[in-house]
């Protein structure tokens, strides 16, 4: 058993020590709802810096088997791409998991605080060629990332880049997760049917979840982010982060659309490779898109430049990591917004929300899509679509009951999906109901009220005109075979149930509409308390 | 069409041989160039990558489950597993993680509708000892544990396992410092008290008063918080189990478990709270309560309703308001009973 002396040097990581006290904090550089990050240094490591993810775990949401799936995930990748843990151990109730100091933070804090308006080609270039290694590794490893955005990529000083952030990852070869094993017969044939992510970097069929996904959902959030490097922000993220998943899985977000008026607008000019690599990335079919080995060969990734260009092009003269915490942390104070989770990115993160509260009017200005008049069609979209709005609504539920008092978020309820949808993947069609008619509302397309209740409706006079139509059938059935009374009694039985059943649908809808009302009343309050503040 | 380029001539029982061959070489520690040493090592990670490719496909084929047939048992035909295992610790981290999927796959595969690996455990048994050994050392903990709990799927090697001296290590074992480590321990003790019904059932009551007594006094007692958290989850799974009522009932007639049970229920933690408040429901739930355990609740009454009164988990859950409604009735209607 003792053996294992000789393979020391090529596997064997430096062990971190594993009690706090070796650890010395020296700064917040993140905080989330249950969770906050320190830069800190080791102390016994010849003070190494180290950041400290340190999640509560009596307060967080998401199950210990989760947590421990992604620290696992963590301490058994090994990708110079790809932000591993040192360790992790507990203290009192937290978590600690210690991982590298990555000084210039994410990719979405260093946009947001010095390229307002997205990076240069060449930079977003040596960026997603270093994420697109990250992202081919986790592959060919089994491992979906899922949550592939701008705020989960890290740059060091050194201007190496890592992906981070396995908190929503999931794995094909993991039994003990409860997709089972028996329907992952192969790689290629796995389907995931949880709902993670963050809304605006999801992938179609990720919102669709009842058709499953796969490793093909990650290329599609590495086009999003493609997006959001280029134009500092996510497409569509003017929009509530509902709408956003509404808008693409009705397919009325095209790659083309947003070229063309950020063209007109921005006068940015993009290459004509880079356009071609983001569009096969976002095609609507998941089988189009290309793996992400395969992206790499793109000639979008030829002669791309190295770490150092991106130190001279994009560190240079970068505000530290704390230094932009701090300033988000003041931003913040302001708007009562705070539910990112995870690493540096939460502060940024909360800093593009609060960015489009105050400019909400700019917002409005700004042609990226034209809001307005597509009011009354999004709402018969919020009709068809029940998943997108499924997720958002029940979590704001939750969330709005947990913290009842002014920290309604205005444009954030998309994080909060991202922490809590696995829970909500399985919805029984009653609820799907409900948050049906929630989503009506938070849409906030007039009359949501009524509107829904006339689809509603038309779903129960459906029902019961094929209710009917069986009936006729079964009484067909029982006169050709010579009509026997007593069954046909039972039919009528039967019938008469599912009839009271259907009654009680209807009240039931009733009290849901009731409740929607309230809800609104309840979140147009908040919303206005917010816009106040600012 | 797509056989016209395949340059893939060998069979799975081709790679399995040749993996075997390479697992001998590399277990021979002794007297060999280090140059052809790394070369042969090299070729034993394509091998053992490959293996799994046939088991679980890759990107532009399914896996064939003739083929998958052919390897299992090939693999099992002789030692292939224990020198694998034994080997595992030479392997570079790619292929001790393909290795564990290869492992973990091998463990579901049937020949001729029957599990070949369980019989091949049931003859190496001694193998178990060598991965529950692993959760001693930090790089191989993670790999032996996932092979490990994929073993203890079949039901005779997790008999062998509770029934093993082991056990006893798992209670220090999930309370390791390193997160990974423990978290892992504690997964696979979880699986060996609640998958095999029947053999939990008989484990438990045969080793009732040692397991118990570790039970309550190394996790329930626990410092760690974790530990704690874990403990009593697990311990309501247990005891809610319907195969496990015999071992139910003598548990919640005790008043030194009711005693710790009740502490957990004070913690400030609201998860602990909460998953000690499903076994707290068996004590009051009991209609045999002995009256020990009759005088603990009406001593304890008025402060126990009151921590009821605003009791309730973050999610709504109308199973568990029912189930408080039933406690506070149970208690609030208990008489001090000064004879039996």
């Amino acid at each position: 058993m003792a053996q294992h002396e000789q393979e020391e040097c090529s596997t064997r990581k430096i062990q971190y020590p594993l009690d706090s006290n070796s650890y010395k904090i020296l700064d917040e550089i993140g905080v989330g709802v249950s969770a906050i990050v320190y830069k800190a240094i080791c102390v016994p490591m010849d003070s190494t810096v180290v950041a400290i993810k340190a999640i509560d775990l009596d307060q967080s949401r998401t199950d210990l088997d989760n947590i421990r799936r992604e620290t696992k995930t963590m301490s058994l990748l090994a990708h110079p791409n790809i932000l591993n843990a040192h360790c992790s151990f507990t203290v009192d109730c937290r978590l600690w998991v210690v991982m590298p100091f990555m000084s210039c933070g994410s990719l979405q804090s260093i946009i947001s605080s010095s390229f307002p308006d997205g990076l240069p080609e060449s930079c977003i270039a040596v960026v997603l060629k270093e994420t697109l290694n990250a992202l081919s590794y986790l592959h060919s490893q089994g491992h979906l990332h899922r949550d592939i955005k701008a705020g989960n990529i890290l740059m060091d000083s050194n201007g190496s880049v890592k992906l981070a952030d396995f908190g929503v990852s999931a794995s094909i070869y993991e039994p003990n997760t409860a997709h089972g094993w028996a329907s992952l017969s192969s790689s290629s044939q796995l389907m995931l049917k949880d709902l993670a992510g963050t809304p605006y970097w999801m992938a179609p069929e990720v919102i669709h979840s009842h058709i499953g996904y796969s490793f093909k959902a990650d290329i599609w959030s590495f086009g999003i982010t493609a997006l959001e490097l280029a134009h500092g922000r996510p497409p569509l993220s003017h929009l509530p982060p509902s709408k956003s998943l509404l808008m693409k899985i009705t397919k009325r977000f095209r790659f083309s659309d947003y070229e063309k008026t950020h063209k007109n607008d921005k006068n940015k000019k993009f290459s004509k490779a880079f356009k071609d690599m983001v569009a096969c990335c976002l095609d609507q079919d998941p089988s189009k898109r290309p793996s992400a080995e395969k992206l790499l060969k793109h000639s979008f990734f030829k002669n791309c430049k190295g770490a150092d260009y991106l130190v001279k092009n994009v560190l240079h003269g970068l505000p530290s990591v704390e230094e932009r915490f701090r300033e988000s942390k003041i931003l913040r104070r302001n708007v009562s917004v705070d539910e990112a989770e995870d690493f540096e990115s939460s502060s940024v993160r909360q800093r593009r929300i609060s960015g489009w509260n105050f400019n909400e009017e700019g917002f409005e200005l700004d042609p990226v899509f034209p809001m307005t008049p597509t009011e009354s069609k999004d709402d018969s979209i919020v009709k068809q679509v029940r998943f997108g709005g499924e997720t958002i609504i029940s979590d704001k539920k939750s969330s709005d009951r947990s913290n009842n008092s002014g920290e309604l978020y205005s444009g954030s309820p998309g994080r909060v999906a991202g922490e809590e949808t696995q829970m909500v993947v399985h919805q029984e069609t009653e609820t799907r109901n409900r948050e049906l008619t929630e989503s009506e509302n938070i849409e906030g397309g007039g009359g949501g009220g009524a509107i829904d209740n006339e689809t509603v409706m038309e779903g129960l006079m459906t029902l019961r005109k094929s209710l009917d139509e069986q009936r006729q059938q079964v009484s067909n059935m029982i006169a050709l075979l010579g009509g026997e009374v007593s069954r046909e009694d039972q039919l009528l039985q039967i019938i008469e149930r599912m009839r009271m059943e259907l009654e009680n649908e209807k009240r039931k809808n009733f009290e849901l509409e009731t409740e929607v009302e309230f809800l609104k009343l309840q979140i147009s309050g908040a919303y206005n308390s917010g816009g106040t503040d600012s | 069409m797509k056989g016209l380029f395949k340059s893939k001539p060998r069979t799975p029982v081709d790679i399995v041989r040749q993996t075997r061959d390479l697992l001998i070489y590399a277990n021979r520690t002794s007297d060999i160039r280090e140059s052809k040493r790394e070369e042969k090592m090299a070729e034993l990670c394509k091998n053992i990558r490959e293996l799994k490719s046939v088991l679980y496909g890759n990107s532009e084929s399914e896996p064939v489950s003739e083929a998958c047939a052919q390897l299992t048992a090939e693999f099992f035909r002789e030692n292939t597993l224990r020198l694998l295992i034994t080997c595992l610790p030479k392997l570079n981290l790619e292929a001790r993680k393909d290795a564990t999927q290869v492992v973990a796959n091998l463990q579901r595969q049937q020949v001729h509708s029957k599990l070949i690996a369980s019989d091949y455990l049931e003859a190496n048994i001694d193998l178990l000892d060598v991965l529950i050994a692993g959760y001693e050392n930090t790089d191989m903990a993670l790999h032996y544990g996932a092979m490990l709990r994929e073993c203890i799927r079949h039901q005779s090697v997790a008999k062998y396992v509770l029934e093993s001296q082991h056990m006893k290590k798992f209670f220090y074992y999930i309370q390791l410092p390193n997160f990974d480590i423990a978290a892992d321990a504690a997964a696979t003790f979880k699986e060996l008290l609640t998958r095999h019904k029947s053999t939990v059932a008989d484990f438990l009551s045969k080793n009732y008063d040692w397991f118990f007594a570790e039970y309550n006094s190394k996790l329930l007692e626990s410092s760690n918080y974790i530990t704690r958290r874990q403990a009593v989850k697990l311990l309501g799974d247990i005891l809610l189990d319907r195969s496990n009522s015999v071992v139910m009932t003598r548990y919640v007639s005790s008043r030194d478990n009711l005693r710790i049970l009740m502490n957990l229920l004070r913690e400030s933690s609201k998860s602990i709270q909460i998953e000690a408040f499903h076994v707290f429901k068996l004590f009051a739930a009991n209609q045999n309560k002995p009256p020990d355990i009759v005088s603990i609740l009406v001593a304890n009454r008025s402060k126990l309703l009151r921590l009821f009164a605003d009791f309730k988990p973050d999610k709504e859950d109308e199973q568990f308001e029912a189930d408080k409604a039933q406690v506070v009735k149970e208690i609030a209607a208990l008489e001090p009973r000064d004879r039996p």
